[in-house]
């Protein structure tokens, strides 16, 4: 077996590739419960593909036969339901993971220096998967995924001189159609999926160059050993592959939990009028996006006028690219900074959830105006936190990391 | 406010019931069990001897309805399938649910084309079918001299009228029955429920395994989780 090993070696340096990211890359060891996400995201995304392929196999991109090549899959290929329901269900776990795994830098600085690369790396992957999210919607193309894209699509339409050509050049045409469903699918399945590989490749690579960051945002690389590893660092496998491989069944216990008692979950997963198939000729009463859509789709609401509401909305995502230069303030984790920051971040979190609630709301006069509140906050959070960050009165940081059991 | 307190908040916000549409009729429940395989039974035998004249379940094939069901073959061919392929045979037990009506001629008579129903039990839920059924009344200024509480002016007539009777008002606002039908009120409530009961499976037959999968691949999870956790502790143990 070693001869073996050594004869690989000699000509791929697969010992060197598992010394320098598992068996002798350190990571903090006082990672919690948010730190699960990374790896779980991983996965999703695996699973994804893998479920996608299957679901290429027996799938129709042809406007006249995509939903009943769905309906198909759901009742006559073999455990073809539960492949589809995996990936239905990942869609949206995959955006729950997300949103987490960013709360979690947001709360501990995990896009400060030296980690802004990171950071962008990370952002590019969230923008990439809501494209792959919102172009894989179109395909079963019911009621919801037609409307969906239609006002999506026509919001380039917005756009000053170029706006309806923009419009016309994505769609393919003058409406959703034939057209768009099949460059749809071919974003959907090869064009994005590679490019987010790429991205998650690159996201990986910079994370491994800087070391994570951990609850305490100590630097651990700062303290080490006479070995020259890091005191409060300890090897990623085996310590954090069993530790992954735990959260990994937590996560696939209530993953599953939906898939087979509750996949459409009462309509945020799977939306009722998405079975019904797409008619051109007749717009459901109440179009609504996708839950992980709908807190940008408020903001858009929120503004009175359709450019303005695009903008609007660009910008909410934009700037949390800008984050690492936002954020001035030298001490990372939570934990060591002001109430300032905390009431925040809090409202911030909580405007967020707000803003999702409201966007799958059809439109009321108290609504609009919680959602423009709501708008407000959110960008409020960036501007304050520019200001307050560069002078915020800080708690002293540990010199090393703490662990609370 | 302590952490818990807000997460039920937000738990209750959130909850599919806090979305629910506006709709000025009261759906009326209706009881579902699709383990209940007489009543899936009865209610194919209500679909095809008054429905599928008009409607079809175009996603769903005659063979499935054997294993699904639990009966035999030959069942379905004599007593499901009431089409006859274009070259005259019987419609083959593999092909899917679709009738022989004419687009053109059915929209003249009826003004729509009626709706394919394998997935109305999905997008509108069975409450609605069930309420829909139950909610027909005796009006003279319709075409077909019926029409329904919760979904006015429709179009179809009232099929199943021969069952259930004639409903109409009163001069006080009340439903009451005018002219009776085969079937007790109660009867005929139950045989739409066990249609309804039909039309859900139909619109997702993965229900009828999934549950039961589902339970056991708990299980294993949940003990996998166990395992895993024993593990990660084994290993932690050193990390101070």
């Amino acid at each position: 077996m070693s001869k073996f090993v050594a004869w690989i070696d000699q000509r791929l340096p697969v010992s060197k590739f598992v010394k320098n990211h598992l068996s002798e890359y350190y990571a903090p060891k006082n990672f919690n419960f948010f730190y699960f996400f990374g790896s779980l995201a991983l996965f999703v995304f695996i699973l994804q593909i893998i479920t996608g392929i299957f679901l290429t196999i027996n799938y129709k991109p042809d406007a006249a036969s995509a939903f009943a090549s769905v309906e198909y899959i759901m009742r006559d290929v073999e455990w073809g339901w539960l492949i589809r329901y995996m990936h239905s269900t990942g869609a949206s776990f995959f955006f729950i993971i997300i949103y987490l795994h960013m709360l979690r830098a947001l709360m501990y600085g995990s896009y400060k220096k030296p980690r802004e690369l990171l950071w962008l790396f990370g952002m590019f992957i969230f923008v990439l998967l809501m494209a792959e999210a919102f172009m894989g919607y179109l395909l079963p193309w019911g009621q919801m995924s037609y409307w969906g894209a239609q006002v999506i699509i026509s919001l380039f339409g917005a756009i000053p001189l170029i706006g309806e050509s923009l419009a016309l050049w994505i769609r393919g045409d003058y409406v959703i159609s034939d057209a768009t469903l099949n460059r749809f699918f071919a974003f959907h399945v090869i064009a994005l999926p590679l490019l987010l590989f790429a991205v998650i490749y690159l996201h990986i690579a910079a994370l491994h160059t800087v070391g994570s960051n951990n609850p305490d945002g100590v630097e651990i690389k700062a303290n080490k050993n006479s070995d020259g590893t890091p005191v409060d660092g300890i090897p990623f496998h085996p310590y954090y592959t069993v530790k992954d491989i735990f959260g990994l069944a937590v996560f696939l216990t209530i993953f599953m939990f939906v898939v087979f008692f509750m996949p459409e979950f009462g309509g945020f997963f799977l939306e009722k009028d998405n079975f019904v198939p797409a008619d051109p000729l007749k717009t459901p009463e109440h179009i609504v996006p996708v839950w992980y859509f709908t807190p940008f789709y408020a903001i858009l609401r929120a503004v009175p006028d359709k450019l303005g509401g695009v903008i609007a909305m660009g910008l909410a995502i934009f700037v949390l690219f800008l984050m690492p230069w936002i954020d001035r303030c030298k001490v990372k984790s939570i934990r060591y900074r002001s109430s300032t920051y905390k009431i925040l971040l809090a409202s911030f979190v909580i405007s967020f959830v707000g803003l999702g609630y409201i966007g799958m709301q059809a439109p009321t006069p108290i609504l609009t105006a919680l959602g423009r509140t709501f708008t407000l906050i959110y960008f409020a959070f960036f501007v304050v936190l520019y200001f307050t960050s560069k002078n915020e009165k800080t708690k002293p940081v540990p010199e090393r990391v703490t662990m609370h059991e | 406010m302590n952490k818990a307190y807000i997460f039920f908040l937000l738990c209750f916000i959130l909850s599919p019931q806090a979305f629910g549409a506006s709709n000025s009729v009261q759906l009326k429940p209706v009881l579902i069990d699709l383990g209940n395989k007489a009543s899936l039974q009865r209610g194919a035998q209500i679909f095809f001897n008054n429905c599928s004249g008009c409607h079809t379940l175009q996603y769903h094939r005659y063979s499935k309805l054997v294993n699904d069901l639990s009966i035999t073959e030959t069942m379905v061919r004599s007593n499901l399938i009431l089409t006859t392929q274009k070259s005259g045979e019987p419609t083959k037990l593999g092909s899917t649910i679709t009738n022989s009506i004419n687009h053109d001629s059915i929209k003249e008579a009826f003004g729509v084309v009626p709706p394919d129903l394998t997935l109305t039990a999905r997008s509108r839920g069975p409450e609605w079918i069930y309420t829909f059924l139950t909610s027909f009344y005796e009006d003279n200024s319709r075409p077909m001299g019926v029409n329904n509480i919760l979904y006015p002016n429709v179009n179809m007539p009232h099929v199943l009228w021969y069952k259930e009777g004639l409903k109409t008002y009163d001069e006080n606002n009340q439903l009451i029955l005018k002219v009776d039908g085969q079937l007790s009120q109660k009867e005929y409530e139950q045989e739409i429920t066990d249609l309804v009961n039909f039309l859900t499976y139909v619109s997702e037959p993965a229900q009828l395994e999934r549950y039961t999968i589902g339970f056991w691949v708990m299980i294993f999870l949940v003990f996998f989780a166990f395992i895993t956790y024993l593990l990660k502790i084994e290993y932690w143990r050193d990390i101070k």
